[in-house]
């Protein structure tokens, strides 16, 4: 459910599920204060941070403060350009341990 | 008394039903026997007189008491029907700086001496007046109606209440429309629960019998065939401690749409579109 099922287009939101996501993200932003400047800084540390082991979809990267279960959460959403995949292998500090780096699995 | 119950109704936005909120359960309880008095904190657009049919009767209001030119009883309004509310009426032509915080809390403490219940009518927005509402309260109860600006604004006075060291605030649910939720137009209780993540002390639906209630100058809870009026005297009950079941009939998805909801509710961490595009 939530923002990201309507991203992907795979239902149309009913005016009420629409006011209840928007709800979830305008309420996390009063209470914490987040500047769409600040969310866009975080997005590209993230990128940065992401982009060192996976080719991310910059372009439909997504990230979005909202409230699951009632507790206020930032959500990521990476795509991976399945194609072009490419790994790092060597672990960017010491403590990444080599080999426990955690690989989706249909990413081969 | 020690076990006066001074409930402030708020909601931050305007016309959610405030002051419909305070007349019917001033009343609701007055009719259960308690020694009431409702409060109009609205000061400068004072309505809770005309709802309750009193409007007529005022000689004196909150502003004269705080500022000595009369004494509390003589500005206290007796009920045209309960022999035991009564109504401390706004001031009018003065604004919401009249009164301060500290004088608010004194007269409050000045009711408690005669009174079960305070029920205080907040105006509208997180200004001096919303302040002086709440100072003297130690409960509050939120109304809100099943929309975006009406809740967001309740999650700001959630966040301003727990800042003023209040108790937990509670949520009446007001203007709740069964058709649109069933269409998926509304937001469903659940869904304004899940949000603000606080408790539900009553639901009441949208009803014309309140805007009736309202021209007649006589509380809804009087009309025996008022949908509003019966939701506000099981609200009252529930206030008093009793268990009254909240009437699920009024929102009421279909079952297919709440089975679908439940499968949806996955953990938040199991969305992964990207994944299943690529597989």
């Amino acid at each position: 459910m939530g923002v990201f099922e309507f991203m992907v287009g795979r239902k149309k939101p009913t005016p009420s599920e629409l006011a209840k996501e928007r709800l979830k993200v305008v309420l996390v932003h009063d209470r914490l204060k987040v500047s769409p400047e600040l969310l866009e800084l975080i997005k590209s540390e993230l990128l940065s941070v992401l982009s060192r082991r996976l080719d991310i979809d910059e372009q439909h990267m997504q990230i979005t403060m909202t409230r699951e279960g009632g507790l206020d959460t930032l959500m990521a959403n990476a795509p991976i350009k399945r194609q072009k995949v490419t790994f790092e292998w060597d672990p960017p500090s010491k403590d990444v341990i080599r080999g426990k780096v955690h690989v989706e699995e249909d990413q081969q | 008394m020690d076990s006066t119950r001074i409930i402030t109704i708020t909601s931050g936005k305007g016309g959610v039903g405030k002051t419909t909120t305070t007349a019917n359960l001033g009343t609701a309880l007055a009719m259960q026997g308690k020694k009431v008095a409702v409060l109009d904190a609205d000061i400068g657009l004072r309505n809770l007189d005309a709802v309750m049919g009193l409007e007529n009767r005022i000689v004196y209001d909150l502003v004269d008491v705080v500022e000595g030119q009369c004494r509390l009883k003589q500005a206290l309004i007796k009920d045209k029907r309960q022999p035991e509310l009564y109504l401390l009426p706004a001031a009018q032509t003065r604004d919401k700086n009249a009164v301060n915080s500290i004088q608010m809390e004194e007269l409050c403490q000045q009711l408690r001496q005669d009174f079960d219940f305070v029920i205080i009518d907040s105006p509208a927005g997180i200004e001096q007046g919303f302040r002086n509402a709440i100072v003297g309260a130690n409960e509050i109860i939120i109304v809100a109606n099943p929309e975006m600006a009406s809740v967001r604004d309740a999650d700001r006075i959630i966040g301003l209440v727990e800042a003023a060291g209040k108790p937990e605030p509670r949520l009446i649910l007001n203007r709740l429309r069964a058709d649109m939720v069933k269409r998926g137009d509304m937001m469903a209780i659940t869904d304004v629960l899940e949000v603000l993540n606080i408790d539900l002390v009553g639901i009441v639906p949208e009803d014309e019998s309140i805007i009736i209630a309202t021209n007649k100058g006589e509380p809804a809870v009087y009309d025996k065939r008022s949908r509003a009026g019966r939701a506000y005297l099981d609200t009252a009950q529930r206030l008093l401690g009793e268990e009254v079941p909240l009437d699920e009939v009024l929102d009421s998805p279909s079952l297919l749409e709440r089975l679908r909801r439940l499968i949806r509710f996955g953990p938040a961490l199991s969305e992964k579109p990207a994944r299943s595009q690529s597989s």
